[in-house]
């Protein structure tokens, strides 16, 4: 067995056809990526819908750093890290809410919503050379794009556009599914805790060799009572012979597309409440003009996923939110359209879509994450494979430029693996300022 | 009430399920509309039951538990009616919370009753990692109120509850809160149309809410 020996050197742990089971196991890994991965490139925090009006704010965590994510009396969207300069108390205690000023509630400190410090209770105690513009609440670079918050603590990364790279296509494409609509991301969450390690989960959803076994159940179930043709089909025999693909789009971000398998969005949904019912009323009431509208239903046939936390999956965001070594929460938020000319009623039918993949898809892959887990705590068995489809020839450059591959490729956990290295050999300062 | 013996049809299995309700053709703007009204009576001040009621929805409630626990889902569902709902708000603090609306908002659970059979068949194919070894519950139900309702020939339970769940080698975990049964006279006898749980922590993250509540 090799000898990990503190400090682990990364290099020794990531070889081309294999990852060590201590990425997943040793503590003292999870709290360097807490600090290095997750804000030591860009990480997502929020959608602007969530904070819609000047002076909005939302609570959230960058790793395991408390944070605020808020706007100020212009709009402009600021990360704040959520920790009081004069002796640490947290200083925002609700999860959502409108404000123009923090107050500490121990010593009533106070801060407006873009961090300054403005406000000390008998200041005149702490002296003349008390210098309230050096205490305000740290400050975490943001930029949005098209209403998706990133942010960071690494001042030298390329502008946010910039280096989603091709992945700001493929988030076009998600986004841009109804011309003119608008994501909102006010619509609920599912929360589901997994007792495992996070990367269990990013590893799975660019795995789409998993789909066919893990989904048993949910496959089986939709054919014994609806019969073939709906819902996920496509993931049964041998995939690899289909037209999903999976792309390494850059920088740890990646996308399996299964797009390619779907003819009719609406006759290949998975049911949902509402499914009739809705759909009568809306073909009487648009005739053909309904068809588009109960296309949009459905989930995307896209996941993409944005290195290290974001993964977007059906109509979903997935957001992933260590918690320890071997815990995770898992933050469905649900979406929906807004757009004039869609009709009310395809949200209604969105939300209940938007149930059937964390009830009978998910849970399935988050007791295998924890079997996963259970398993790595073997010291014997070291290794874990990330081999597939590496030399078998099938793998291309794509017309953008993204290498690709077939579904079941390995490639999507060699590109995360890749992202990872960097940033943790990465030697930047990572600054609140 | 009818013996309880009277809901149960014995050769009623999982293949019957599979044919039973195929399409969802009740779940509308009226339906949700329903919905949001029955939140708003669920505030109502309750009275305890009398023995009449006892006899006729306390003992089906009791029962609902005790088939639950047994994982007796084939049964289970034969005490709801044609179109009944089985719902779980992701929200907590009800029945004042608005993000309970569940025409705008995800939930725990929204089962129609194709949905609900879709759940117990999925719980039936044997491959649903998430129940293999499956979850081992015990439903604990109390204060048991009579709440008031505008609408005709419906009856409305409110009832407090705990519930411990053991699986595989996961520690014990308990979720609690109150529900409201919505009863309904179908085929002769007192039926459940609509289940609501409210969950103490329905906002909050759970681990494998694959078993029933
Ligand atoms: S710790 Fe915040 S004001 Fe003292
Ligand atoms: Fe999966």
């Amino acid at each position: 067995m090799r000898d990990f020996s503190e400090p682990p050197i990364y290099d020794d742990l990531i070889e081309t056809d294999r990852v060590h089971r201590t990425l997943y196991t040793d503590e003292a890994i999870f709290r360097e990526e807490m600090n290095r991965i997750y804000g030591g490139t860009w990480t997502y925090l929020a959608h602007e819908s969530e904070l819609p009006k000047a002076n909005d704010f939302v609570r959230r965590t960058l790793g395991l750093r408390p944070i605020i994510v808020s706007r100020d009396r212009d709009g402009k969207v600021h990360g704040l890290l959520n920790r009081c300069p004069h002796r640490g108390a947290t200083v925002c205690r609700d999860d959502a809410g409108s404000t123009r000023r923090f107050t500490c509630p121990y010593h009533n400190w106070s801060f407006t919503n873009s961090g300054d410090l403005v406000g000390v209770p008998i200041e005149e105690g702490y002296g003349p050379n008390f210098d309230k513009s050096r205490l305000g609440l740290g400050k975490i670079r943001v930029e949005v794009y098209r209403g998706f918050i990133f942010g960071t603590l690494n001042h030298e990364l390329p502008d946010l556009e910039t280096h989603l790279g091709t992945a700001a296509r493929r988030l076009d494409e998600w986004m841009d599914r109804w011309p003119g609509g608008k994501i909102s991301v006010r619509n609920g969450q599912h929360r589901l805790m997994c007792n495992g390690n996070w990367k269990l989960v990013s590893d799975n959803s660019h795995d789409g060799y998993h789909p066919g076994y893990s989904h048993a159940s949910l496959l089986r179930m939709r054919k014994d009572r609806y019969g073939g043709g709906v819902d996920m089909q496509w993931v049964l025999g041998n995939v690899d012979d289909g037209l999903q693909r999976l792309y390494d789009l850059g920088n740890g971000n990646t996308f399996l597309d299964q797009r390619p398998e779907i003819e009719r969005y609406w006759y290949q949904s998975a049911p949902m409440p509402g499914e009739d019912s809705y759909a009568a009323t809306l073909r009487e009431r648009l005739g053909e003009r309904a068809e588009p509208a109960l296309d949009v239903v459905m989930g995307s046939g896209m996941n993409l996923n944005i290195f290290p936390n974001l993964l977007i999956i059906g109509n979903q965001l997935q957001v992933i939110q260590p918690r320890t070594v071997d815990s995770t929460d898992l933050i469905w938020y649900s979406t929906s359209i807004e757009a004039d000319d869609l009709p009310p009623e395809v949200n209604a039918l969105r939300m209940r879509l938007q149930e059937d993949f964390p009830s009978f898809g998910e849970p399935d892959d988050l007791a295998n994450f924890e079997e996963c887990q259970a398993g790595l705590s073997i010291p014997e068995m070291e290794w874990v494979v990330t081999s597939r489809h590496m030399d078998t020839g099938t793998e291309y450059v794509d017309g953008n430029g993204d290498l690709a591959g077939l579904p079941t490729d390995e490639l999507g956990i060699r590109a995360f693996w890749k992202e990872w290295l960097i940033r943790m050999n990465a030697t930047t300062k990572l600054e609140a300022k | 009430m009818k013996d309880l013996n009277d809901y149960f049809d014995p050769g009623f299995t999982v293949d019957d399920i599979l044919g039973d309700s195929k399409t969802s053709t009740y779940v509308n703007d009226a339906y949700y509309a329903l919905l949001r009204a029955d939140m708003a009576e669920w505030s109502g001040i309750g009275t305890p039951l009398t023995e009449a009621e006892r006899q006729a929805h306390e003992a089906l409630i009791l029962h609902e538990n005790w088939l639950l626990d047994r994982r007796n889902f084939e049964q289970w569902y034969q005490l709801y009616t044609r179109e009944c709902s089985y719902w779980i708000p992701a929200a907590h603090d009800l029945p004042g919370n608005p993000q309970f609306d569940p025409q705008s908002h995800v939930t725990i659970a929204f089962d129609d009753r194709r949905r609900m059979g879709d759940r117990i068949v999925w719980l039936r194919t044997g491959v649903a990692y998430s129940q293999l070894p499956p979850s081992y519950t015990l439903h604990m139900s109390t204060g048991f109120v009579r709440v008031p309702t505008g609408r005709p020939n419906e009856v409305k339970i409110r009832s407090q509850f705990l519930l411990q769940e053991m699986r595989s080698s996961n520690p014990v975990q308990t979720l609690s809160g109150w529900m409201g049964h919505v009863f309904k006279q179908e085929d002769g006898r007192w039926k459940i149309d609509r289940k609501l749980v409210s969950l103490l922590d329905g906002q909050r993250g759970h681990h494998n809410l694959t078993y029933l509540i």
